[in-house]
């Protein structure tokens, strides 16, 4: 839940980057860590194993500055994808304003994508929210290994397993390349602060 | 032949790509195509030595994803980590930062992390209202850890500390003998001393404990029928190393993870016996996770999150 401090005028909210095991979520924070030094307002935090897979979470907090006369705080957060840290993910996705939910493009992932998806709708269901009213945007990563040869799904083919029903706004991205990273995020911004200012009934 | 060639780099390529992204039951599955690739062409010259070096690459992917299970082996969580994890409550839950701190210090307990668990309940036996729920935490994790010789010390320390308002304190006395009861160990453990003529005493106490704390009385162990599954009318009976409410946690030791077969996210139990020091009691419940606990001294065993849904 956003915290919203109406006297000095500051928004506080939680974005959330889901997705299956090593789909690239935490690519995607390290990204934005390294290229929006201007809005980054301090470390990023990540608790991993050895081999690299997030274990707890990771965490880059940023400032937008002001809009429409309030300074606007985002808290991103990313889950471990494994699927035996349910529990973990479960307590990221609390409070949650917004999600992005990255894909894998590998065909050899197909199906791991489609689990997680239902695991973020039955967590968000937990909360008392529903995906269909959740802000949410989609990233289809690892697009860049196609020019090395290896099966990746075609768009079309991501859009009818994943985003049939829900019809959010979806992104190709590499995050290796930082490609699609920065539209992926502020779609999701936008799409979430749309949502709170309708709840908050702030600058109106 | 030059098909052939093609096909075999291009089954590799890939399984090299996904090796080095830490996808290694995709890498191991292109491996094995690319190995019957080679069994299938019976010609091929140097067959033999190629066979071996794919033989030789799912063994490195086997290694890498031992070592990738390796949780860093850090039985302290940083003090970022740990602040991060308790805002993650705090952030929810901003008009009761002391229950969402509770929160968080069960989440670490449950993780495994003891120590850093029993700092932020230490913290919290400051609070009236939290004292006995972060007390009997504390003891909870030192029988997680099975020390219950620690558990009867640290009850000691606070008869001895004075700190602790004897009433709260005779509370925690009675739930840990019952808990040690279970567990096969009779021990009288001294009482602190309230002062009954003490005038002070004749105005109600505060209600000692949260709300979603006291909802709930406290449940020391439980016992579940098995309907269905590979248990099927089977009991088994579950000491609670956490309780929040409603919601139990169980740490379930690697060695006995067959009972937790058919246990899974969702389940719904319909024949559970609770037993509380006050009684004993049937009703119902739904598994809400089920999670391997990755470092610290538990490493490897379970934790078994129940809902109780009625009594
Ligand atoms: N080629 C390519 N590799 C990527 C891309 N994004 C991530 N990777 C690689 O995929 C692997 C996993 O990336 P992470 O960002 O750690 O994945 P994650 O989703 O955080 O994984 P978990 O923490 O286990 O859930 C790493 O080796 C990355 O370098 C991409 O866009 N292109
Ligand atoms: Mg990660």
């Amino acid at each position: 839940m956003a915290i919203f401090n109406l006297k000095k005028r500051e928004i506080e909210c939680k974005i959330v980057y889901y997705g299956p095991g090593r789909c690239g979520k935490t690519t995607n924070l390290e990204f934005i860590f390294k290229s929006y030094k201007k809005q980054v307002r301090g470390e990023m935090v990540s608790i991993n194993t050895e081999g690299d897979r997030t274990l707890f979470f990771d965490f880059l907090p940023m400032g937008l500055g002001k809009i429409r006369g309030c300074d606007v705080r985002v808290q991103l957060y990313t889950v471990p994808g494994q699927v035996k840290y349910s529990s973990t993910r479960k307590l990221v996705l609390r409070g949650v304003d917004g999600v992005v939910f990255v894909a894998d493009s590998l065909e050899v992932r197909r199906e791991k994508n489609m689990l997680s998806l239902k695991d973020l709708q039955s967590n968000l269901k937990e909360y008392g929210k529903s995906i269909f009213k959740v802000p949410l945007v989609m990233q289809y990563n690892k697009r860049d290994l196609a020019e090395q040869g290896i099966p990746l799904m075609p768009l079309e083919q991501m859009e009818r397993d994943l985003n049939r029903q829900l019809k959010v706004p979806s992104f190709p991205a590499s995050a290796v390349k930082g490609a699609g990273v920065g539209v992926t995020l502020k779609e999701c911004l936008k799409l979430t602060l749309k949502a709170l200012q309708k709840e908050f009934k702030w600058a109106q | 032949m030059a098909d052939f060639k093609q096909q075999l780099k291009a089954l590799l390529g890939e399984a090299e790509i996904y090796k080095s992204q830490g996808l290694v039951d995709e890498a191991r599955a292109k491996y094995k195509t690319a190995a019957e690739l080679i069994r299938s062409k019976p010609n091929i010259k140097n067959r033999d030595g190629l066979l071996d070096a794919i033989r030789a690459k799912i063994g490195q992917l086997q290694k890498q994803q031992i070592d990738a299970d390796q949780v860093v082996q850090s039985p302290k969580l940083s003090p970022k980590a740990q602040n991060l994890i308790k805002n993650l409550f705090i952030a929810t839950d901003e008009e009761h930062p002391d229950d969402a701190a509770l929160q968080a210090a069960i989440m670490m307990a449950k993780i495994g992390q003891f120590e850093s668990a029993i700092t932020e309940f230490n913290k919290l036996i400051q609070k009236d209202r939290l004292r006995v729920a972060a007390a009997k935490h504390i003891l909870q994790c030192h029988l997680a850890k099975s020390s219950e010789r620690e558990a009867i010390e640290q009850y000691r320390r606070w008869i001895e500390d004075g700190g602790f308002p004897p009433r709260q304190l005779e509370t925690v006395r009675q739930y840990l003998e019952e808990i040690l009861q279970q567990k096969g160990i009779k021990r009288r453990l001294p009482s602190p001393k309230i002062e009954t003529e003490d005038k002070a005493d004749q105005i109600p106490e505060p209600e000692t404990e949260s709300e979603t704390e006291e909802d709930f009385i406290d449940i020391t162990s439980i016992a579940i029928s098995f309907e269905g599954g590979p248990h099927k009318g089977k009991t088994v009976e579950f000491d609670v190393n956490f309780q929040s409410g409603n919601m139990l946690s169980l740490i379930i030791s690697k060695n006995e993870a067959d009972v937790l077969e058919g246990l899974d996210d969702g389940m719904k139990l319909n024949d559970i016996q609770f037993f509380s020091p006050i009684a004993i009691f049937s009703g119902a419940g739904v598994v809400v996770s089920k999670t391997q606990i990755k470092s610290g001294p538990k490493q490897g065993d379970y934790c078994l999150d129940i809902r109780i849904t009625s009594t």
